[in-house]
Parts: C-alpha cells; structure tokens; sequence
C-alpha cells in the first residue's frame, strides 16, 4: 500500500516535469525553468522518500509549492515573456526564499492589467486601446494584450464583476450593522432605492462611454457572462434586502428587480441633471409602482377570497331557504 | 426602539425565518453552528447541492399538493382523520427545506405552480377512484420519493460521508423514513385491492421520475 502511494507520488513529479520541458520556448526561461523544474523534482522524490519521518523542513515545503504553482502556471500561461517581466529576480535556488508571494496566476496578472486599464477608459472607450494604455502602466509590453481573448468585453465584464462585488460588500457591511444593532432596518422599497443608487453611482466616472459598455455587453457571446452578473447582482440585493421566499415570489421579485435596474441604467446614460436627480426620481418612482403593484394584487387576491366566502355563504342561505339543507 | 441581537445560534428545527424581518436571517456564509449545509468549496459542489435541495423542495411541495388534492375529495370520509395525519408530516417537511432553501440562497424551481395544480389535481382524481385509489397513489408516489432520497443518500455517502452527516441525517434519512412510513400505511390500508394497481402504480411513478428530473434542471 505504501509502495503503492509513493510510485503513484512518483508518478505525479514525473508528469509535473514533463509540462515544465513541454512549457512554450523562451530561451532563459526555459532552461533555467528545466534546470529549476530538475532540482524541485530532485528535492521533492527526495522529500518523498523520508515521507515516513518528521514533518519536511519548510524550506523544502516551500520549494514544493514553488515547484506545484510553477509547474501550473508555465502549463497555463500563454504569455511567459509578460510573465517573466512581471515576476521579480528571485532565486529558486535559494533553498531559504520566501514562499509565494511573488508569484501570481495568471487570472491575478489580467485582473491587475484591467484595472490598470479603467483609468484609460475615458480617454480610449472600452476597447483594446484602454487595456494596452493599463498594461504600459504597469510596465509590461502593450503586446500582453494578446492574453484577453475577448477584447473590450474582457474590460468590460471585469468591471462589472468589480462594482458587483463592491457593492456585496457595501451591502455585507450595512447587514452586519443591523445585526449589532448599531444600524436600523430600512424599508424594503428604501433598501431597494439605496442599494440600485449606490451600484449606478459606480457607472458615473465612466457614464460618457457607458453605452458604449452596453452595447458591448449585448453582443451576443458576450450575453451570458452579462446575464450571469445581472442575476448574481439582483439576487444579492434581494438577499440583503431579507428576501427569503421558496416560491414563485424568488422569480417575481427578481424579475421586477432587474426590470427596474435596466430601465434605470438606460435613463442615467441620457440623464443631463446635475447628479442625475432625475435618474433617482426616476428610480422612486418605479420602486412605487412595484409597491403598489404588489399591494394591489394583495388586496386583489383578499378580495377574491371574500367573494368566494360571499357566495358560499349565499348558497348555504339558498339551500337553506328552499329545505335542501333539511336532514328527515 | 428594540433590536434583536442575532448572534445567538440555536439548534431548534422550527424556527422559521419571516420574509419580512431582515433581523432573523442568517449571514451569507452560513456562519450558523448548527447548520444542515456544509458551507461549499467550489461551485460545482455547490450546483451538486443545489440541484438536489431544488428538487427535494419541489418534491416535497408536490406531495403537499397531493394530499391536499386528496383531502379535497376524502376528507370527509372515514380515511379523512389518515391522510390528514400524513399530510401535516409532509408540511413539515416542506417547511424544513424552505428554511434550507432559503439559508443557503438557493433557486427554487420555476415549475411550482406547474407542480402545484399538478399534484392537487393527481391527488383529487386519485381520490376520485376510492380509498384504494388514493391510497394507491400514496404508495406509489411515496415509492419514487424514498427511492429517490436513496439514490441522494447514495451519492452523498460516495462523495464524502462525514462532510454532509447533517444533510444525511435530518433531510435525508429522518423523512426517507417519513416517507416510507407513509408507503407502507398506503399499503396496509388496501391499496393494492384497486382493480389495474399495477397500471396505476406504474403511471404514477412514471410521472413521478419525469418530474425529479426535469425539476433538477428547471
């Protein structure tokens, strides 16, 4: 069992060397990634074959996870050259080297080039220009953007999956005051207003280019990533919000939700009020219908059911009256 | 001017959260002690649970919808005080996965009311029939369910057994009992004296399988 164990390790360091050689040419990087790849594997069977005893010393542990997120990222990256620019001089030889924090993924790499990027977007719009403009800031050739396959609507979804999660945060932060009880509950309707607010708030340092972002958004392979944050985003503030129903209420309530946010957002792209007052007048106004609408199919549905009482209480007189109801 | 402090976690099953006060919800990530759900590493594990709290929800409410459609036409008889009896265990299964549901910010299905006419019609035409008819159509969906909460329990247990005892033990195990509790009452009770048992049984659990399945998805 044991053996077992560690021919299937060994196995494991064997096909982690393999993606370090099979990793895409770059002269040095390649051969100091082989040579590094060789002493990691060298180091980690070594530290295999004590597996029995204490505990692996940490300098060792740390050349592991060098060796593991190495060995992933060189099988991942599709762009060594930004890579190795980015990354500072250290050397993986030095067996007493701090662990990780020089590294990042190639996700984190793109994240840092994009919001980079969003400082240039009132100067070049939503397009490749802007990312090009962010990764120069940050000293990496304007040719990174190779890595963003999906141009503008890379940018684009970034932001709005940035101004989703800020404002969950903001929302998280205003929940946990009302726990503590250092905050008081607001109203459904207010919650609602202040929470789409805040969340459209975020577009105003880009508003001249956002219709821009929309249309983007609206392409169609753009679509579902689109949808997908739009979803997030109106269940979010209906969570916070308190909504906790399991019925067809969950679809209801989100659907007027997203109804109210879109409308919104078309209306602050023309709105030319100082502060876009009219948006938010705008936004009451529609959060007041939705109330009303809700209440009056209350009220509808009480109705109803006093009518239904009405007449079968009117039934009963009936029968009644004409001796039906009479048991001989 | 009161606030109620909710930092106190209690184990108690029937608390109900009111759509209406923020101050009973729980945390985004279910921080309670005593939850049902382990909070989920990834997102496929959390689709995995999802998907399956969905369609035990919407189970559940389609029984709920059964024996009222049953209770619509017998309750004034004899078998009315019985189904009764299983109807308000249903009810509290259904009120245990609402609260779960709703704890761990997961979709229902978009066809409730879809299952809402259709199970109230099912139980009332399969009241129609007689005693025997209704109590056939409690076995025989009462059959797919329990087999359907073992084919969780199976999958669950493959998974990783330890990391959802809770879900196991109270959801699944406690109301497969329940559920086939109520199996065996329908039989002890002449289901299988209806003439055509087998035809009936063999629709209604057809129609049962076709809903957990599309119920998963939907």
């Amino acid at each position: 069992m044991a053996a077992l164990l560690r021919g299937l390790r060994a196995g494991r360091t064997l096909r982690g060397l393999c993606s370090v050689v099979s990793a895409p040419p770059a002269a040095n990087p390649q051969c100091s990634g082989l040579t590094r790849g060789i002493h990691c594997a060298a180091l980690r069977l070594q530290d295999e074959s004590k597996s029995d005893k204490p505990p692996p010393s940490s300098s060792s542990t740390t050349h592991h996870e060098h060796y593991q997120t190495h060995s992933a990222e060189q099988a991942s990256t599709s762009d060594p050259a930004a890579e190795e620019a980015s990354r500072p001089n250290t050397s993986y030889q030095d067996q007493s080297g701090e662990q990780g924090e020089e590294y990042e993924t190639e996700e984190q790499l793109q994240v840092r080039i994009l919001n980079a990027a969003l400082e240039f977007v009132p100067l070049h719009g939503w397009s490749m220009e802007a990312i090009a403009a962010g990764a120069e800031t940050l000293d990496l050739s304007s040719a990174s953007t190779g890595m963003f396959y999906n141009g503008a609507g890379d940018l684009v979804l970034h932001f709005v999956s940035h101004c989703n999660s800020q404002l969950t945060e903001i929302l998280a932060e205003q929940h946990k005051q009302v726990q503590l009880g250092q905050a008081e509950q607001k109203r459904t309707a207010d919650f609602l207003r202040d929470a789409v607010e805040t969340r459209l708030r975020m577009h105003i340092p880009y508003i001249e280019s956002w219709p821009q972002a929309m249309s983007i958004l609206l392409l169609p392979h753009n679509i579902p990533n689109s949808l997908k944050h739009l979803s997030t985003l109106v269940d979010d503030i209906w969570f916070y919000a308190g909504d906790r129903s399991t019925d067809m209420n969950w679809y209801t309530k989100r659907a007027a939700l997203t109804g109210i946010y879109n409308t919104t957002e078309l209306v602050m792209v023309q709105d030319s009020s100082t502060d876009f007052q009219d948006t938010w007048n705008f936004l009451d106004n529609r959060i007041q219908d939705v109330v009303n609408m809700a209440g009056t199919a209350k009220q509808v549905q009480s109705t109803g059911e006093a009518v239904v009482q009405g007449l079968m209480g009117a039934a009963f007189t009936l029968k009644n009256l004409t001796g039906l109801n009479q048991k001989r | 001017l009161t606030h109620q402090v909710t930092g106190n976690i209690t184990p108690d099953y029937g608390y109900l959260f009111t759509v209406t006060s923020v101050q009973n919800t729980t945390l985004v990530n279910n921080s309670r002690a005593y939850s049902v759900l382990p909070p989920p590493r990834d997102s496929e594990e959390k689709e995995m649970l999802d998907r399956m709290l969905r369609v035990d929800h919407a189970g559940e409410y389609g029984a709920n919808r059964i024996y009222a459609g049953q209770m619509a036409v017998l309750g004034r008889s004899r078998t009315g005080p019985l189904i009764q009896e299983m109807w308000d265990q249903e009810k509290k299964h259904l009120e245990k996965f609402n609260e779960i549901l709703a704890e761990n910010r997961v979709r229902p299905t978009a066809l409730l009311p879809l299952w809402n006419i259709a199970g109230f019609v099912l139980g009332a035409s399969s009241a129609l029939l007689g005693k025997e008819g209704a109590m056939a159509c409690t076995v025989a969906v009462e059959e797919s369910i329990s087999e359907h909460y073992n084919s969780q329990i199976r999958a669950l247990m493959e998974k990783d057994p330890e990391r959802y005892t809770e879900l196991l033990q109270v959801s699944n195990k406690e109301f497969r009992d329940d559920e086939m509790e109520h199996h065996d009452t329908g039989l002890e009770h002449d289901a299988e004296s209806i003439p055509g048992y087998w035809l009936l049984k063999k629709r209604y659990t057809t129609g049962c399988k076709a809903a957990i399945y599309v119920s998963q998805r939907v």
